[in-house]
């Protein structure tokens, strides 16, 4: 374990001193707090404005964040060859790859506390400690499993093509997934055997849209964070659902990984 | 291939030393890529077998796209062989055992730069499963030993090529291993730092470390190595001790001479004898110098130069050096290989 949190923690580091990370943070904050003037524009739903335009802000940055970071340092421990002077040592690679994705994780953790805290501060100089429910925990909490699965499929793909490609796959896959009951509609439609490769496609790829912190369908009904529709159990399933996602994704990495020269 | 001692894999020579004693071992190592879109087939090493015993400096030599960096990383677990085996005292690699035994400086060591010498120092000793109080005290007296204590909390990125190279030795010594394989660890230094790097080489020596390293900066291995490899077109061509490699027979004798009388030209004269065939006369002015083949009789062309009023100067018969084995075992490899 001390091995694999190693690997963590310098993961964790290296992105801590990454100033692209800086700025889409900064970015991502600019747009929260713009939500403020926002919420001034709209009659009496100021509340809701601050809240859906910084959700989508904590949603969108986090995405980005996660891409970023998650296709460039596999990719950059090959390409610098850092790698070369790691795994001589009684590390094995699969607990390599675990560290990096939880180095990556830790990251998107405080990047996204970071953001929900300037988001409730928002929201407080609006509305005061009423403004604040559990209702936005769960919502940030359902953006943590969106990026926890993103992060996974980017780091599958960095492990064997280039940040280039590693990056469009996965904006790609989130696209995709965050669209699954359309384009699995679509395929209904088409019919045949393209009708079946979408059903098919719609298998394997990410259902994203479970994490969407406002309008997912769920069911035949409309359901949204700011009601009362999250129920724990909702939340619980999810979670199991992004964990469960995120290994089968993780353990192709590992196993890519695994057979791999360093030349 | 030529043996210095006897066969290189293990073989009669590890029977000699003693299968307890070699440390490191690679049993008909060979690694084929399939490069490009057509999946080209390159041999990179071709079925190379030697072993490394307890205690010594073992040099691995060869010139560029020798297949050195490639056996390396095969040792290392970095490569899976294409054919063959390596083993680090008695397991396989890429074993964690092993790998524990082990230290690694890759060639041209790329690290993280946004790290301090000490953080990278925890770092690799973390990943050696070393506990916290044990890799400050190690790192604190690695950095005084590789003379880089002045330089503990600058980023890594403000290093000079030298001091990456002693900061790649002390990660490598981290985990405090029995063997120590550097990959090209002088190329790129400067005298200065290549004489560090060759001073830290035989500090580890007597330390007890064993140590493997390539490079093809031959002066460095003459003064080093206890054993060398030689690996040329991905194959081993020689390997044991310098002094059983090179040929103890004379190649040549350089005699200087003083002439009686100021030389005329460029042809010896000035009372010196006429040259013996296959002799030439060496740049030089006050004196003359002059390189005699094997084959003359040096006692009687001394004898004559005497008699003619010059003087001696010097007389240094030119035996076998390593590089004369390595451009040997170079060409030898052109003509052989298909």
């Amino acid at each position: 374990m001390r091995r694999i949190l190693a690997v963590a923690k310098n993961t964790f580091r290296e992105a801590a001193r990454n100033k692209v990370l800086y700025s889409l943070l900064f970015f991502a904050v600019a747009l929260i707090l713009s939500a403020l003037a926002l919420g001034q524009l709209s009659v009496h739903e100021d509340r809701r404005m601050i809240r859906d335009v910084g959700l989508f802000g904590v949603d969108v940055f986090s995405v980005a964040i996660a891409i970023f970071v998650g296709v460039n340092l596999l990719y950059k421990e090959l390409a610098l060859k850092t790698v070369y002077t790691i795994l001589p040592k009684p590390i094995a690679r699969w607990e390599f790859v675990l560290g990096k994705w939880l180095g990556v994780m830790a990251t998107l953790i405080a990047q996204i506390v970071i953001m929900g805290l300037v988001l409730g501060a928002t929201l407080m100089v609006q509305g005061g400690w009423d403004a604040l429910d559990g209702a936005l925990a769960k919502a940030l909490w359902l953006l943590l499993m969106n990026v926890t699965i993103v992060t996974s499929v980017a780091m599958l793909f960095s492990s064997f093509s280039s940040p280039f490609l590693s990056g469009l796959f996965s904006l790609g896959v989130f696209v995709v997934g965050r669209s699954i009951p359309d384009v699995r509609a679509l395929g209904e439609r088409i019919g045949g055997w393209a009708g079946r490769a979408v059903a098919a496609a719609c298998a394997v790829l990410p259902n994203l849209q479970l994490f969407t912190p406002s309008g997912s369908a769920l069911g035949a009904e409309h359901v949204s964070v700011h009601g009362a529709f999250v129920m724990a159990s909702y939340l619980g399933w999810t979670t199991a659902y992004a964990i469960g996602y995120s290994a089968v994704v993780l353990a192709c990495a590992m196993l890519i990984f695994r057979r791999r020269d360093f030349i | 291939m030529t043996d210095g001692e006897s066969g290189g894999a293990g073989g009669e020579d590890d029977a000699r030393a003693g299968n307890a004693n070699v440390v490191l071992r690679a049993v008909e190592l060979a690694k084929t890529f399939h490069l490009g879109f057509f999946r080209r087939r390159v041999d990179a090493v071709r079925g190379i077998s030697f072993s490394v015993r307890r205690g010594e400096i073992f040099g691995f030599l060869g010139p560029n796209g020798a297949g050195k960096t490639t056996t390396l990383k095969m040792l290392m677990g970095l490569i899976f062989p294409s054919s063959g085996r390596a083993e680090v005292l008695g397991r396989p690699v890429p074993d964690r055992e092993a790998k524990r035994r082990i230290g690694y400086l890759p060639e041209t060591p790329y690290f993280y730069e946004y790290l301090t010498p000490e953080e990278f120092l925890d770092f690799a000793g973390a990943l050696c499963d070393l506990p916290a109080a044990v890799r400050r005290r190690r790192a604190d007296g690695l950095l005084a030993r590789v003379g880089l204590d002045h330089a503990r909390g600058r980023p890594l990125r403000k290093f000079s090529k030298g001091m990456l190279q002693r900061i790649g030795i002390a990660q490598a010594l981290m985990g405090d291993p029995d063997v120590v394989v550097l990959d090209e660890p002088m190329t790129g230094l400067d005298p200065l730092g290549r004489k560090d790097i060759r001073d830290l080489i035989l500090e580890l020596g007597r330390d007890g470390k064993t140590v493997l390293f390539s490079t093809h900066i031959l002066p460095d291995v003459e003064m080093t190595c206890d054993r060398v490899a030689i690996v040329v077109g991905g194959r081993l061509r020689s390997v044991g001790s310098l002094a059983a490699l090179l040929s103890a027979r004379v190649l040549s004798t350089e005699v200087v001479l003083r002439p009686a009388r100021a030389l005329a030209g460029t042809g010896p004269d000035g009372g010196l004898p006429p040259l013996p065939p296959g002799a030439r006369r060496l740049p030089g002015d006050a004196e003359v110098a002059l390189e005699l083949p094997a084959e003359a009789d040096v006692d009687e062309f001394l004898r004559a130069a005497l008699a003619g009023g010059a003087a001696v100067v010097s007389v240094t018969p030119r035996r076998e050096s390593l590089e004369d084995l390595f451009v040997r075992q170079a060409v030898a490899s052109e003509g052989a290989t298909p």
